[in-house]
């Protein structure tokens, strides 16, 4: 079901007999009428292989789910929320920025570590996400938050989009991504600009990038 | 040149110029870009000394390439300021990005800084060119002229342009010692022709309590 | 790139938002109460006086248990043209026709005199009698609903008209075996969602989108009377204020098995 943009920070689902809806947990902030919240202990679907698999990545993603008859108002800590609707495609997005989404879609994980080797281990430090991204897949609606909102920036064939690591809320499409280094011995040495790890995606899709450095 | 993407990040199009911007700003970018840092206060000598002197917190760095690059910080809002060979004063935290031609420096505020706790000192923006700042919620421009002066809470003070006198005002008297401070007594007083930036938010001052 | 809106003292509004996050209040020789530090710039002759903090209205202040001599209260006073703004929170203005309204004490950030300030009966919460103006401050533009609602705690900014709320305690996901299990392992952690305020009733109840509450304003000890909620002697006010056990309170069969 599609979320609907009451503000900036406030977003409303309609969750329907039969529907189900995954959140962050404590994101709820009103309802009306008969809705009951969940905890989950798998993180959505994909069973208890997914449930390792998180383990091992260390990533806890803890979502509960949404069920019932009635109106759900959800936002979190005041930060600004984009919706992003899948027709189809995958969305790539970190655990923490998951605000809300359809429970129809199929969730998994993407190790981002296996493109790069090293350097994937170094930027799952950069980024502090852990080695483990989160990814949704179908037909629906996503709710994501970041700090001070998003701007969406296409990704072209030809034309890479370089984004800071920490500034970086989710991309879909048929993008790869690769951490690459504008770094010179005067990096190694601490006296760099401080954009000395940018993350590299190219292909074909969009990237959503947030208006500070900030986690979450 | 300079460009606002929404209201807290600013698109800046490169065709191999430069733009000077607050050290860790980049958000993402498009195309190709190399970035440098460079030492706030001025150049050379007199450009390291005052930074002792200071303790100058502005770290720029220099971005230089061919395409587009987005800068943000803190999800601030962004405000754009055209220069016409004047000099803007503005607070060295609340500067996001100029253009590479303008002269950046710094400038000695006087006790008003000392005691309002930004800082003894501030920095100037001067020449022709764009300048990006930066505040706290989106930023209101007063208008000072001379039958209307302006009263700031230095706390939301961003920066300013133009013929302002600064005088800085205490509010301190009989009741304030007594313990029945209002928590205003501090202010800028802003006499003359100009334009004062201010932002919906208080950095923390000395003063602020009093 | 569009040149920002430049004010002066003329083409401020008078009581009305500049922008979302800064309000201005036009004084003709009249006077507001607002909270302390929210005064950003202002335009004209304008005093500002501390509310209740001389060494003499302390005494007044431990005897009489209101919120105005709890918290720090200022009265600005003069004619001129005066920029209010709260760490960058939306703000917004409310009139108020003979009316009431509740709202947490954090979120207030001035009023016109015409306005009584009371201490609400629910803890941490200002009631607002009267006809006038007041200016409040909130994490996100507020929201406003109808009852019948349920809340989270953290987002409820304040209600008018409807009668106070009641907590609501959801633990569905608690029966059965699978919910025996959780509350005494406590496996699975909790939704996070357990305790709402509910509102019923004719009103309309004010919503901001956070978990993070802003700081507490203090609002007036309450005093310590029988029969007086929050008050009380302990015991006498028997479940109030307490809340269930929630499960991974947790891991009963831990303490149990001594682990």
């Amino acid at each position: 079901m599609p979320f609907r943009e009451i503000n900036s920070k406030m977003v409303e689902a309609v969750v329907g007999p039969g529907q189900k809806m995954y959140s962050q947990r404590g994101a709820m902030l009103a309802y009306r009428g008969d809705v009951s919240f969940t905890p989950n202990i798998q993180g959505g679907q994909g069973g208890l292989g997914s449930m390792i698999g998180r383990r091992v990545a260390g990533e806890a993603t803890p979502l509960m789910t949404v069920e019932g008859s009635g109106t759900v108002m959800f936002g979190h800590g005041g930060h600004h929320i984009q919706v992003i609707d899948l027709s189809g495609d995958t969305l790539c997005v970190e655990a923490d920025r998951l605000l809300a989404f359809d429970g129809t879609l199929q969730q998994g994980t993407l190790f981002m570590g296996s493109q790069g080797g090293v350097m994937g281990m170094v930027r799952g430090q950069v980024t502090g996400q852990g080695l483990f991204t989160t990814t949704l897949k179908g037909h629906g609606s996503v709710a994501v938050m970041a700090h001070g909102g998003v701007i969406e920036l296409p990704i072209t064939p030809g034309r890479p989009v370089h984004v800071d690591p920490q500034a970086y809320v989710a991309h879909h499409g048929d993008v790869t991504n690769k951490l690459s280094t504008a770094l010179g011995w005067r990096d190694m040495v601490g006296r760099g600009s401080g954009e000395a790890f940018q993350l590299e995606l190219s292909g074909s899709g969009a990237v959503y990038v947030q208006a500070s450095e900030e986690k979450l | 040149m300079f460009r606002l993407q929404g209201s807290k990040t600013l698109a800046v199009d490169l065709t191999g110029d430069a733009v000077k911007a607050k050290n860790g700003s980049m958000v993402a970018y498009d195309g190709q870009m190399a970035f440098k840092k460079m030492s706030g206060g001025g150049e050379g000598l007199r450009g390291m000394v005052t930074r002792r002197l200071t303790g100058e917190q502005m770290v720029m760095m220099e971005v230089k390439g061919q395409g587009t690059c987005y800068f943000a910080d803190r999800a601030s809002e962004i405000n754009l300021v055209s220069l016409h060979g004047e000099t803007l004063y503005v607070e060295a935290s609340n500067l996001l990005a100029t253009d590479a031609g303008l002269r950046t420096g710094t400038s000695f505020t006087g006790l008003r800084g000392g005691a309002s706790g930004n800082g003894l000192f501030t920095t100037t923006v001067e020449g022709t060119g764009q300048a990006a700042i930066m505040s706290d919620g989106s930023a209101v421009v007063l208008r000072v002229t001379p039958q209307y002066p302006l009263n700031v809470d230095p706390g939301a003070y961003i920066a300013h342009q133009g013929r302002l006198q600064q005088h800085f005002q205490s509010g301190v008297n009989f009741r304030t010692i007594m313990g029945e401070g209002s928590g205003e007594s501090f202010q800028i007083r802003f006499e003359g022709d100009g334009l004062v930036y201010v932002q919906p938010s208080e950095r923390n001052t000395v003063g602020g309590d009093v | 790139m569009s040149t920002p809106v430049i004010f002066d003292p003329m083409t401020l509004p008078s009581d009305d938002n500049v922008n979302a996050y800064t309000f201005c209040v036009e004084l003709k020789g009249s006077r507001w109460f607002l909270q302390k530090g929210k005064m950003i710039a202002y335009y004209g002759q304008i005093d500002f006086n501390g509310v209740g903090h001389g060494r003499f209205e302390r005494l007044i202040r431990t005897s009489f248990h209101s919120p105005l001599h709890a918290s720090d209260w200022v009265v600005a006073e003069g004619s001129g043209k005066m920029l209010l703004a709260d760490r960058a929170f939306d703000v917004n203005s409310f009139d108020l026709e003979d009316g009431n309204l509740t709202i947490r004490s954090g979120n207030l950030l001035a009023y016109q005199p015409t306005l009584a300030l009371k201490q609400s009966i629910v803890p941490g919460f200002l009631t607002l009698i009267g006809t006038g103006k007041f200016v409040a401050a909130s994490n996100g533009p507020v929201v406003f609903m109808e009852p019948p609602l349920r809340v989270d705690p953290q987002a409820l900014v304040g209600w008018a008209d409807c009668p106070s709320p009641c907590h609501h305690y959801d633990h569905g996901y608690m029966t059965g075996v699978m919910g025996g299990l959780r509350s005494l392992t406590g496996i699975g952690g909790t939704s996070g969602e357990e305790h709402q305020f509910e509102f019923v009733g004719a009103g309309t109840v004010l919503l901001q989108s956070t978990e993070l509450l802003m700081p507490e304003q203090a609002t007036g000890a309450v005093p310590h009377e029988p029969g007086v909620p929050g008050g009380g002697r302990p015991g006498g006010g028997g479940q109030h204020g307490s809340t269930p056990r929630m499960p991974g309170q947790l891991g009963d069969i831990q303490r149990r098995f001594g682990l």
